[in-house]
């Protein structure tokens, strides 16, 4: 055989921001997929695909983020950058008489303009997720928190589940007398957990000592069940103590172990009720994220995990590839793939080339007939 | 990707930035409970103290390990983290390492601002943008002063600590942009994963700092 070809120049082969997906990482992407879709089936969520394409609006999301194009008639289109927002839409076209609770889950690839540290330097990735929508009660949040749970237990991956609510921050600074301008400030610096920041921000909003005592302690309103005691202690008006009861609603219905966060406040204005993340154990990353939101009058609820993260998290722990043998002829074929065996089927007499091609890809044995044996030369 | 070593699960990993940030940091964190000592001056990157793993890296590096995650912690001036906008935690400010971050011209300078050069362009380019000031911001990488000496720049936006080096070269400064000094950040998901040994660390670094609660003594900037 001739020497192996020289491999091509480097060049910029593909746009910044996206890749390949070569074997086994391919497979292991597929087994995930696979076996996450089977959990969510089996708790009712039925599949729905959603065009990758979608009419560009000013108020998606992601619309800052989005990439663009211009449809023939001039109409600008974006390619899908979340997935709520697109099955918020099939929703209301779709199931506008439900029924609900209405569960539906997605999956497929998400392109971003924009490169974020959360993903690495990734602008295609792919997500799979669930959402339930049409009802807003304590048991439909904690069946997400349950499935999240489980499907990633299923995948291999222990994680655990911290559930924040950003109205619960809103609301304690509204009771505490502070005006809009005012919270938009500090829900950045107390999400943040800077007290220096709230101490700046207190000093220039003239808030008292009081009321800065008790931004402080929403910087340290996190950890086990204990935090929502805490809270309720905060509690004042009518919004904040609905949340705490809400909360507690949630966690009486869902196994110990939860953690909360109730200074966490990212992207407060578009979560209408709880919020939540898993983190793997021993990994500093979150490997899923939902929370529930406004699907255009519909109360809606989900989760979506990052499918690069999780495969990059269970690459230890998935199953190992099956053996690969070269048969020599069909009847050789069939038998190793009966035994659950991949079987490649030899294109040519040369033994020669066989062989070379056995050893450059660790095949220990080929098949013939109604046998299997040891590649020897 | 190396696997890491295998760990306990309370295992810490610090990002500290060399230099006197770290005389101060590990002195610091000693005081705080760690069992850490100055690591000796040799070409070793990474220090093992029991349970506790030190990274020693380029300050500009700091956020950028703990907000990836390989640290669970670190050590930072807040310039640097405004500068890096990475999303960490930062519970304490540890109060030392005190400066402020200055427009700064040459005294008597009273043209328009065309040029701007600094090693913060991103600190420049919101605090010129809030001002609509249509600048040009150039990045430069050390004596800033000298840009707006010979002229490459109209201003410099640059950290002030004590203002010697202002005084000696005919520089004044117009306006403040922010105050800075070092501060404890935490990864976002470590901060809850290994909040045992992190809150506890959290607390002790307040106490000893007197900083981030009200009614304890702060600082008077």
């Amino acid at each position: 055989m001739s020497l192996p070809p020289r491999p091509a120049p480097l060049t910029r082969a593909v746009p910044e921001g996206t890749r390949d997906v070569l074997p086994p990482e391919w497979a292991w992407r597929e087994h995930l997929r696979t076996r996450l879709a089977g959990v969510f089936a089996a708790w009712g969520y039925r599949g729905v695909e959603v065009p990758a394409l979608e009419f560009a609006a000013p108020d998606h999301p992601q619309s800052a983020r989005a990439f663009k194009l211009i449809d023939t008639g001039g109409e600008v289109l974006a390619l899908r950058s979340e997935f709520t927002t697109a099955v918020g839409r099939l929703v209301r076209a779709r199931f506008p008489e439900g029924p609900f609770p209405l569960r539906l889950q997605y999956g497929g690839r998400l392109w971003l303009r924009t490169l974020t540290s959360e993903l690495g330097r990734l602008r295609e990735f792919g997500q799979v997720g669930v959402e339930l929508i049409g009802v807003a009660t304590p048991q439909a949040d904690a069946e997400l928190l349950r499935l999240g749970t489980r499907a990633l237990e299923t995948v291999g991956v222990r994680a655990v589940m911290e559930v924040g609510y950003p109205g619960f921050l809103d609301a304690v600074l509204e009771d505490a007398g502070l005006d809009v301008d005012a919270r938009d400030a500090l829900h950045d610096a107390i999400d943040r957990k800077s007290g220096a920041d709230v101490d700046l921000l207190a000093a220039a909003h003239g808030l008292g000592a009081g009321v800065t005592a008790t931004l402080h302690t929403l910087t340290d309103l996190y950890g086990g069940p204990e935090v929502l005691a805490q809270a309720a202690a905060l509690a004042r008006g009518e919004r904040a103590r609905a949340a705490v009861a809400h909360l507690e609603a949630v966690a009486a219905l869902c196994e110990p172990g939860l953690l909360f966060d109730l200074g966490a406040s990212r992207r407060y204005g578009y979560y209408t009720g709880i919020t939540f993340r898993a983190y793997a154990e021993g990994l500093n990353q979150p490997v899923l994220g939902g929370g529930r939101y406004d699907l255009g009058g519909l109360p809606g609820a989900g989760f979506a995990i990052g499918l690069e993260r999780l495969t990059e998290v269970t690459a230890a722990n998935l199953p190992p590839e099956p053996e690969l043998v070269l048969a020599l002829d069909p009847a050789g074929a069939d038998l190793a793939r009966a035994a659950g065996i991949v079987a490649e089927l030899a294109w040519t007499d040369d033994r020669e080339a066989l062989l070379t091609y056995c050893r450059r890809r660790g095949i220990r044995r080929w098949a013939r007939g109604n046998t299997l044996t040891e590649v020897t030369a | 990707m190396t696997p890491a070593a295998p760990r306990s699960p309370d295992h810490l990993t610090l990002a500290l930035p060399k230099g006197r940030i770290l005389e101060e940091a590990v002195a610091l964190l000693a005081r705080a409970g760690l069992p850490l000592t100055l690591p000796e001056k040799s070409r070793a990157l990474r220090h093992e103290f029991p349970g506790v793993t030190v990274l020693e890296l380029r300050n500009q590096d700091v956020p950028v390990y703990v907000d990836l995650g390989v640290a669970d912690a670190g050590i930072v001036g807040k310039d640097v983290l405004i500068e890096s906008g990475r999303t960490v935690y930062e519970p304490v400010d540890l109060g030392f390492a005190a400066c402020h971050l200055s427009l700064i011209r040459e005294v008597g300078a009273s043209g328009p601002i065309g040029r701007v050069a600094t090693k913060y362009p991103r600190s420049a380019r919101a605090y010129l943008a809030a001002r609509g000031i249509p600048a040009e911001v150039v990045k430069l990488s050390g004596n800033i002063e000298l840009a707006a000496l010979t002229g490459l720049a109209d201003a410099v936006v640059d950290l002030v600590q004590t203002g010697s080096t202002l005084r000696a070269n005919h520089l004044e400064e117009i306006d403040v942009l922010y105050h800075s000094s070092a501060r404890l950040v935490v990864n976002r998901a470590a901060l809850k994963l290994r909040r045992e040994r992190l809150r506890p660390l959290i607390e002790r670094l307040r106490e000893l700092t007197g900083s981030g609660r009200p009614g304890t003594a702060t600082d008077g900037e």
